[in-house]
């Protein structure tokens, strides 16, 4: 079973987190976003080989949403934090 | 063949004193304590304990070591016992499988006269015309090949789970496995030994047990004992999973381990070779021929033939020679064997010795009468030979399967002829035979290693040992030479010969994954262990590929098999109560299981429930409803994105119904919020919803809406009480100081207030159509005031009401119910909530962008109420909406959502999807699909009980 280290609580088993998808930023204002902006953020996933940024929840513990770095070859987790406004600019940067 | 024991000092396992009696195929029979199934079925001269799967060959004793799948058996309820490794126990009732009538007369053997016409993937290609007839193919099929009975009446075992944490495991308690935990032990580690076997030692146990042998595995268990470490036998390591999670078998326990490193010790064991009848009874595996002997004092038969490729067969045969058992012949593959005490034993004793020879053949009536001993070269000179068994050395497997699990890399090593690890990850150490052949000095040596790299969290992989390779080489032989007519076996659990594999490569089944699954190779109960080495090398010959090119089939879990029991565990699914379950239960409720909680359903009659309610009073229990506290400047902000409605200019005091859409306009959830002050909000959501509410509001929360707001989860702490009824006000008023009056507290006000001393809030509302009291409360004091409302309520007939009447008023009222009247494509216009969206607010709310096309658009189908104007039984929910016109036939057009006999109105409503312009008609008639009959049925909108919600502004 994989292990995440919850920004809060420290290293943990997977089994306490709720995997929650690739992270897209949304868009914003949602209304002035470009169609195929829009389409991407909401159906489309990148699934790509290697590594992603996504998200987590401590379901059976804090609470917290937090990001994770994870290769998805290997499951090497290179990092995990919490969010940051920053993340937005930089990943809306790195996914087409 | 005739097993028997021999002198009374042989066989450390057992116990001579201690005699058990046992039943095998309905004959009575004994053994000693410490005896397995098996090992006392052989000293009893039993020989055949199974038959094969698909042929009905009779099978016996093969591998001795829980491998194989010749000595299945069935012990009362319990199919697929391998009694080679179940100890014995007494009074026994112990059946054979597959078998019909009896194990020696199995008239399903004449399966072996049509094989002809059941050719390897046969299941692909015939029996499938005509299909008519399929289903009585089917039936025989499944009863001839089979694996045990399992009775339908068995009742439920006792199956547990245990968690265990450890610094290092080890896996295997040989030599290099037991000076691996020890050194870990000594260098501070908390350390977890792990064996399948009931004693630790490894091959130690049978292989010439000696006194220094003994004080050497008494050292290190005293070492791992003394640093606290713990020794876990008759354990087998089923499966390695990320980072070192690891689960473990123990009868009916499965143990999940997390290990911070992890030392792999697991030996290696010995796989059949390839020739004619190789799977009659009497053909053992050399080292299964050394348990008997040293562990049980069991011979297997009077007259052996040892057939060996390295220097393992000489050892067998050195042991049944001082057991003072006949060898008739020794075979040898190697033209000079090096000479070694056992080689010279051998030859001193006057055996015959074949040197380049292996074995063409085994005949006999029922098990081995007779072997044909040929030269490799394929040359004449086949010599035959009289015995009653023959132990098969040619074959060692190191048992990789966990540490290829574990993320380790395996190739083919062509001196060896045998895979070998390399590329350990992190954490993984290696010990001992599995990293390749070396002496036991030498385990002991590597064990020490990599019990100190394990301690340390780094990986160790032992350096070559110092054997000659030919003294351990694997046989160089795919197959043995042509000899007699008979089936050459590669898989035993399936029936699969050497002929089946050709002839699946032929048809195109040329890659080894593909080969396994089409022939199913390796897909029985040895998953691959006594087949998966030869099905590689058959199908590296048939495609002119190299073994290395060939690869291997992925190792996967369980290693060995485990019973369905021991992975589902304990019976166990928790359910929530309510503060209010127990007065519940007593007072005649029938509980339901309602997402994570148990609710009473109703209290014996839900119309007179729902009576009460319009005509008196009731009151139910909501306290499931999720209940959310938020605090903070933004709150309202926060409020204004998560929900499609407008929140701003919500006055204190004040609640509304909201609606929670994502941003496909899907609707996720709905309550009701209240302020309760500037910024301090009450929130409920759906019971069902409740936790995933709460998940998906925090994720926007902390993902850059939060602006200081905070979110406090009440559902657990708070319980919740619904008063209804034309009496509530009259109900609740002597509890509290606060005026009730409707100018005080109007319809959907929000009010801090004392019930019955506690501390409450009270929410006024009408979810059930009349004048409607939600009370909040600190769950402790929830029981006390429960009863306190039930006795108020006496003399105004205030009855409890259960979720079955709540549906129905809520019905009646037509509010719909999310997940029941909507699902993962409902958005709020279509399901008549459009009022609700506020598109004029200025928030960039979830879901904008998607409900401002389908506001532009229209939508398709609508939620809409439906009544019949009378009673319809037939009529239920899931059914569908469809119009027919003339003799046509009948279109479907919709569904229906909920759907009740409304013991109010005396007749049968409820709600529906239909297409937009015939839900926009009221009055419109359609039919209902029920029970093959069409029932008619009018579209209705608006609440079909007081419409214009006078009684709940009352």
């Amino acid at each position: 079973m994989l292990r995440l280290e919850c920004p809060h609580c420290g290293v943990r088993n997977s089994a306490e987190f709720r995997y929650g998808g690739e992270y897209r930023p949304r868009p914003a204002p949602s209304t002035e976003a470009a169609e195929s902006e829009w389409i991407g953020y909401l159906y489309q996933r990148h699934n790509g080989m290697g590594e992603q940024i996504e998200w987590w929840y401590h379901r059976a513990g804090c609470g917290t949403w937090f990001l994770v770095e994870r290769d998805r070859r290997s499951n090497e987790v290179a990092r995990t934090w919490l969010w940051q406004p920053a993340d937005a600019a930089a990943q809306k940067e790195a996914t087409p | 063949m005739t097993g028997s024991r021999i002198r009374a000092d042989a066989g450390q396992a057992i116990d001579r004193a201690h005699t058990l009696r046992f039943r095998f195929d309905g004959k009575s029979h004994e053994g000693f304590a410490g005896d397995t199934i098996a090992s006392a079925l052989t000293a009893a001269g039993v020989r055949v304990i199974s038959r094969s799967f698909k042929y009905h060959r009779p099978r016996g004793l093969l591998c001795c070591a829980g491998n194989c799948p010749n000595c299945l058996v069935q012990i009362g309820d319990e199919p697929s016992v391998r009694s080679c490794t179940r100890p014995l126990e007494e009074g026994m009732d112990v059946r054979p499988q597959n078998a019909w009538p009896s194990l020696d007369h199995d008239l399903m053997a004449l399966t072996e006269s049509f094989s002809r016409f059941l050719p390897v993937g046969f299941y692909y290609k015939t029996f499938h015309r005509p299909r008519l007839l399929w289903p009585a193919f089917e039936h025989v099929l499944r009863h001839a090949a089979g694996l045990g009975t399992i009775d339908e009446d068995t009742p439920e075992g006792d199956h547990d789970k245990q968690y265990l944490h450890a610094d290092v495991v080890v896996v295997g308690a040989g030599p290099a496995g037991l000076s691996a935990a020890a050194a870990a032990a000594d260098a501070g580690a908390r350390v977890l030994l792990i064996d399948e076997n009931p004693e630790a030692g490894g091959h130690l146990r049978y292989h010439r047990p000696d006194d220094a042998a003994s004080r050497r595995i008494d050292d290190c268990r005293g070492r791992l004992e003394q640093a606290g470490g713990t020794l876990l036998t008759d354990t087998a390591v089923v499966g390695w999973y990320q980072d070192h999670w690891l689960s473990a078998v123990r009868g009916e326990r499965l143990f999940k381990i997390r290990a911070g490193a992890a030392v792999v010790a697991s030996g290696a064991f010995e796989a059949p070779a390839v020739f004619a009848g190789n799977d009659r009874p009497g053909v053992l595996l050399g080292t299964a021929v050394q348990r008997l002997l040293h562990l049980y004092g069991v011979v297997p038969g009077q007259r052996a033939v040892v057939v060996t490729a390295n220097d393992q067969g000489w050892a067998v045969a050195a042991d049944l020679l001082a057991a003072g058992v006949e060898v008739a012949a020794v075979t040898d593959e190697r033209d000079a064997p090096a000479s070694n005490e056992d080689v010279e034993a051998v030859r001193n004793a006057g055996v015959t010795v074949l040197t380049g020879y292996t074995i063409g053949a085994a005949r006999g009536k029922c098990g081995v009468d007779e072997v044909t001993l040929t030269p490799i070269s394929g040359a004449d000179g086949g010599r035959r030979i009289r015995c009653d068994f023959v132990a098969v050395s040619t074959t060692w497997i190191p048992s990789a399967e966990l540490a290829t699990m574990a993320g380790a890399h395996s190739r083919y090593d062509e001196a060896l002829a045998e895979m070998s690890l390399d590329g350990l990850p992190e954490g993984l150490s290696l010990a001992g035979r599995v990293a390749g052949p070396c002496t036991a000095e030498e385990e002991w040596l590597q064990g020490e290693r990599a019990g100190a790299a394990a301690a340390a969290g780094t990986s160790e992989m032992p350096s070559g040992g110092s054997m000659a390779p030919a003294a351990v080489r694997t046989s160089s032989l795919v197959a043995a030479p042509e000899s007699g007519r008979d089936k050459r076996f590669v898989c035993l659990c399936e029936d699969v010969t050497d002929i089946d594999i050709e002839t699946a490569v032929a048809e195109g089944y040329d890659r080894i994954e593909l080969l396994k699954r089409y022939s199913t190779i390796g897909m029985g109960p040895c998953q691959g262990r006594m087949c998966g080495f030869n099905g590689i090398r058959l199908c590296a010959r048939a495609t002119g590929h190299s073994v290395q090119e060939t690869g291997r089939t992925t190792s996967r879990p369980p290693v060995k098999p485990v019973s369905l029991g021991a992975l589902a565990g304990q019976k166990m699914e928790p359910v929530q109560l309510s503060c209010v379950h127990d007065w519940h239960v007593e007072h005649g409720a029938r509980m339901m299981v309602a997402g994570v909680w148990l609710r009473p359903e109703h209290y014996g009659d839900a119309a007179a429930e729902v009576r009460a309610v319009r005509e008196a009073a009731g009151l139910i229990d909501v306290s499931p409803l999720g209940k959310l506290k938020l605090t903070g400047p933004a709150a309202a902000v926060l409020l204004e994105r998560l929900y499609v409605n407008q929140w701003q200019n919500l006055r204190r005091g004040r609640v509304r119904y909201g609606i929670m859409c994502n941003d496909e306009g899907v609707v996720l959830d709905d309550g009701v919020c209240a302020r309760i002050a500037d910024q301090e909000w009450y929130v409920s959501t759906t019971s069902s919803g409740a936790s995933a509410a709460l998940e998906w509001m925090e994720w926007w929360r902390q993902s850059g809406w939060g602006d200081g707001v905070h979110i406090t989860d009440l559902t657990d702490t708070h319980a919740a009480f619904n008063l209804a009824g034309p009496q509530a006000r009259e109900v609740l008023q002597p509890l509290t100081t606060r005026d009730l009056s409707n100018a005080a507290v109007p319809y959907m006000r929000a009010r801090r207030t004392d019930v019955a001393g506690v501390s409450c809030l009270l929410l006024r509302l009408g979810f059930t159509g009349e004048l409607g009291y939600e009370i909040h409360c600190p769950a402790g004091a929830g029981a006390y005031l429960w009863e306190r409302l039930i006795e108020a309520g006496a003399d105004h007939g205030l009855k409890p009401f259960g979720v079955e009447a709540q549906r129905i008023l809520r019905l009646e009222k037509a509010h719909f119910i999310v997940g029941q009247d909507t699902d993962a494509l409902t958005d709020p216009i279509s399901a008549d909530a459009a009022w609700a969206v506020r598109f004029d607010k200025e928030a960039d709310f979830l879901g904008r962008r998607a409900l401002t096309r389908v506001s532009e658009e229209g939508p398709k189908q609508r939620l809409v109420g439906f009544r019949t104007g009378r009673r319809v039984d037939a009529l239920a929910e899931g059914q569908q909406a469809v119009v027919q016109d003339g003799g046509t036939r009948p279109e479907i057009i919709g569904w229906i959502s909920s759907c009740r006999f409304s013991p109010t109105l005396q007749e049968t409503l409820g709600l529906c999807w239909l297409p937009a312009d015939l839900a926009a008609k009221a009055e419109a008639p359609f039919h209902i699909y029920a029970e093959g009959k069409m029932e008619e049925a009018r579209v209705h909108h608006g609440p079909f009980y007081d419409p214009e919600g006078a009684r709940l502004r009352g």
